[in-house]
């Protein structure tokens, strides 16, 4: 078993603060929501714990199995078993989606224990049936040209593929439509066990339907405001947010909020 | 004018020994005497002349030691030629382009066999010995080459292979023709790969002249890897007779400094010249690139796209000239080069530089210089590949637009290994 930790995070970007203090544990053989209104700071959370460099953070720790790895570069993070299914994944021309996953896989395996490219694309062949993926989909330059249901479902099968230990799903469900929606969700039940944490962020509760939580946190203001089972996720998508925030009394402007 | 060869001793000697034609050996000392009053070539944002890339030593005829090749294995393949230094050590023609008259052979076998072609092609058509000094030297100092003359009506599907091997191992000049001669209605390919061996501090003068006659397709690829201490002269021309077609495929992956002259002519109408050209720079070498493209004939096509990579201290220029004559209706002249900088302290340029004489043309170019997107950097190493090989494949990405233009799939997949090996080297100065 293995564990993740946030603990009393704060992250600015261009000197402007937007977490103002995450703390979250979790452990794998669980499957943790964050919910949120919009630019509340859950991709803030997500880049900060991967290490993306614009995001600075500027007090707490994030620790994996009980070691700091905020001094870790991003690619140190990734091998030592964190994954981000990106809201916004990079297009790279020129490199093969294959070729690209074939690399991600075996970096973090050792040299001798890399996967021969006949084992290698037996397992992408397989994982792209599960997610209704079309074999051409591999020959193709990594993302480019992407249709946003496409680039989702390649977030979850570069996911399948690298089985890390926490993978961290940001609106892998924005954009996407009911059936997409039960692909992806497939691919990600897939994953489910012992040896694997997901930390799903979404707006909206449909996704829970298909990936049923463990826990649920909602933020808020660069905060976790609440927590509770699924059940939470139903209370708000009945409520909505701007509920939940008077009932907990908080002083916080939704963006999404009518005037 | 008389010519008195005894005057030259070191090139009487030579021609004794290598029982060259008198005309060739006079057309060197006319060369050498003209060489003297003759301007180096100058090329836009590219200061090479200090370089020590002018020719002195004496012509020599050397021989290779046997022991040298064997380090080198080469992929065998029907039609390939072998030369280290001045000694062709393998040259393979199959049977099927024997009986359609190709002629393939070394310099000295073309000046004993085939010295009325060579007469009549060799510096006079693409290249002018007199055009400059660098080109006079190389007349006077020639010492090693290839011949290839494809008569006219034959289509040849497979690639022939010249490994071109420069002998650093003494400090020898190393001074190489290739003249390719592709005559009315033929289609020939053909793949140069340009190598070092030894380390010694050395001065290369290489020109590749191609004659493409009416009607004939050329694909002409090259991967050139020269030595760090190695100062090239690189001439590569085309001479395109009417609806002539030459593709270049270039990938400059050289370790040294070097000028690279790649110029095609477009003489005839509807002649077309494709040039793609892939540079890395590494360490703190200066890669020069001057590619320019002159339409002459009517409704002519000359397109360039040239992407390079520059890491550590290195530099690289890329020219790009289209040059329109007046009288050129019709023509087309289009220009693309882009550079990649990996560091603070790399030197990228990117000239376009469009002379138009013609009013009914149609030309265009984009240049650019750009930083390594971080966000594409970001994404790599989010998923466990560590920073050098993210900039690998970023690197490799960003040449994917060139490299995809490459019509031969092996050709490609080389020159994709090769890129990545000199970025894996040149990762090492970062
Ligand atoms: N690169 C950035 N530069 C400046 N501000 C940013 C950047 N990314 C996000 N923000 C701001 O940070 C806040 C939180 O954004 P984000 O974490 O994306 O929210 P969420 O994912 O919850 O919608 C928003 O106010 C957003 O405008
Ligand atoms: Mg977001």
């Amino acid at each position: 078993m293995s564990k993740l930790e946030v603990k009393d995070l704060h992250v600015s970007i261009d000197g402007k603060k937007i977490l103002k203090g995450v703390n979250l544990t979790m452990n794998t053989g669980e499957i943790h929501a964050i919910m949120g209104p919009n630019g509340t700071g859950k991709s803030t959370l997500s880049q900060a714990i991967m290490g993306h460099p614009a995001y600075k953070v500027t007090q707490g720790e994030v620790l994996l199995n009980g070691e700091n790895i905020l001094d870790l570069p991003v690619d140190e993070r990734a091998r030592a078993g964190l994954f981000l299914a990106m809201q916004y994944p990079a297009e790279i021309p020129g490199i093969t989606n294959a070729e690209f996953i074939r690399g991600a896989v075996n970096a973090r395996l050792p040299e001798d224990k890399s996967l021969s490219i006949r084992k290698f694309l037996k397992k992408l062949d397989k994982t792209m049936q599960v997610l209704d993926m079309t074999e051409e989909m591999a020959d193709r330059y990594l993302n480019e040209g992407f249709s946003g249901g496409e680039k989702k479902r390649n977030e979850i099968l570069q996911l399948m593929m690298i089985e890390p230990k926490f993978a961290i799903l940001d609106e892998i469900d924005s954009g996407l439509d009911i059936d997409a929606l039960k692909v992806v969700s497939r691919g990600v039940n897939q994953m489910r066990g012992p040896e694997f944490g997901s930390l799903i962020i979404t707006h909206y509760q449909r996704l829970l339907n298909y990936i049923v939580p463990d826990v649920v946190h909602v933020m808020m203001g660069g905060k976790i405001v609440k927590q509770g089972g699924p059940e939470l996720a139903k209370r708000l998508e009945d409520e909505g947010y701007t509920g939940l925030r008077d009932e907990l009394g908080l002083d916080i402007k939704l963006v999404d909020e009518e005037a | 004018m008389t010519i008195d060869v005894k005057k030259y001793p070191a090139i009487a000697e030579y021609a004794k020994e290598t029982a060259e034609p008198a005309w060739f050996t006079e057309l060197r000392i006319q060369s050498l005497e003209k060489a003297a009053e003759l301007e180096l070539p100058s090329f836009e944002k590219i200061r090479y002349q200090r370089w020590p890339i002018q020719l002195q030593q004496p012509l020599e005829k050397r021989n290779v030691q046997k022991e040298l090749l064997e380090e080198n294995d080469f992929e065998q393949t029907e039609n390939m030629v072998v030369q280290v230094g001045q000694a062709t050590l393998e040259l393979k023609l199959s049977q099927e382009m024997r009986d359609q008259g190709v002629i393939i052979c070394d310099w000295q076998t073309a000046l004993h066999e085939h010295g009325e072609l060579v007469q009549k092609y060799f510096m006079q058509k693409a290249v002018k010995f007199d055009e400059d000094r660098l080109t006079a030297q190389h007349v006077a100092y020639m010492t090693s080459g290839l011949f290839i003359y494809i008569p006219k009506n034959v289509i040849l599907k497979d690639v022939f292979t010249s490994y071109f091997i420069q002998d650093a191992t003494t400090k020898a000049d190393y001074v190489h023709h290739v003249m390719l001669i592709v005559g009315e209605n033929s289609e020939f390919s053909y793949l140069e790969n340009l190598k070092t061996i030894g380390t010694e501090a050395t001065t290369a003068n290489i020109i590749v002249e191609v004659i493409a006659q009416e009607n004939s397709h050329v694909k002409f690829a090259s991967v050139d890897r020269l030595g760090v201490k190695t100062t090239t002269y690189l001439n590569r021309r085309g001479y395109l007779e009417k609806d002539a077609r030459i593709n270049w495929s270039m990938g400059m992956m050289n370790d040294g400094k070097i000028v690279g002259d790649f110029d095609s002519d477009l003489v005839g109408d509807g002649a077309h010249s494709e040039v793609k050209i892939v540079a890395i720079s590494t360490g703190k070498q200066v890669q020069g690139i001057d590619t320019r493209v002159t339409n002459r004939g009517k409704h002519t096509i000359g397109h360039i796209l040239q992407h390079g990579v520059i890491l550590s201290r290195s530099t690289l220029t890329f020219n790009g000239i289209g040059h329109i004559i007046k009288g050129a209706k019709g023509a087309d002249a289009q220009q693309e080069s882009r550079v990649l900088m990996l560091s603070n302290k790399a030197k990228g340029d990117a000239n376009p530089i469009l002379l138009i004489d013609d009013n009914d043309v149609t030309a265009g170019h984009a240049a650019s210089i750009g930083r390594v997107n971080q966000e594409q950097l970001y994404y790599l190493m989010s998923r466990g590949l560590p920073k050098k090989m993210a900039e690998r494949l970023v690197i490799i990405g960003f040449l994917g637009p060139v490299l995809a233009t490459i019509p031969s799939k092996a050709i490609r997949e080389q020159l994709k290994l090769t890129i990545e090996r000199k970025l894996i080297d040149g990762q090492k100065d970062e």
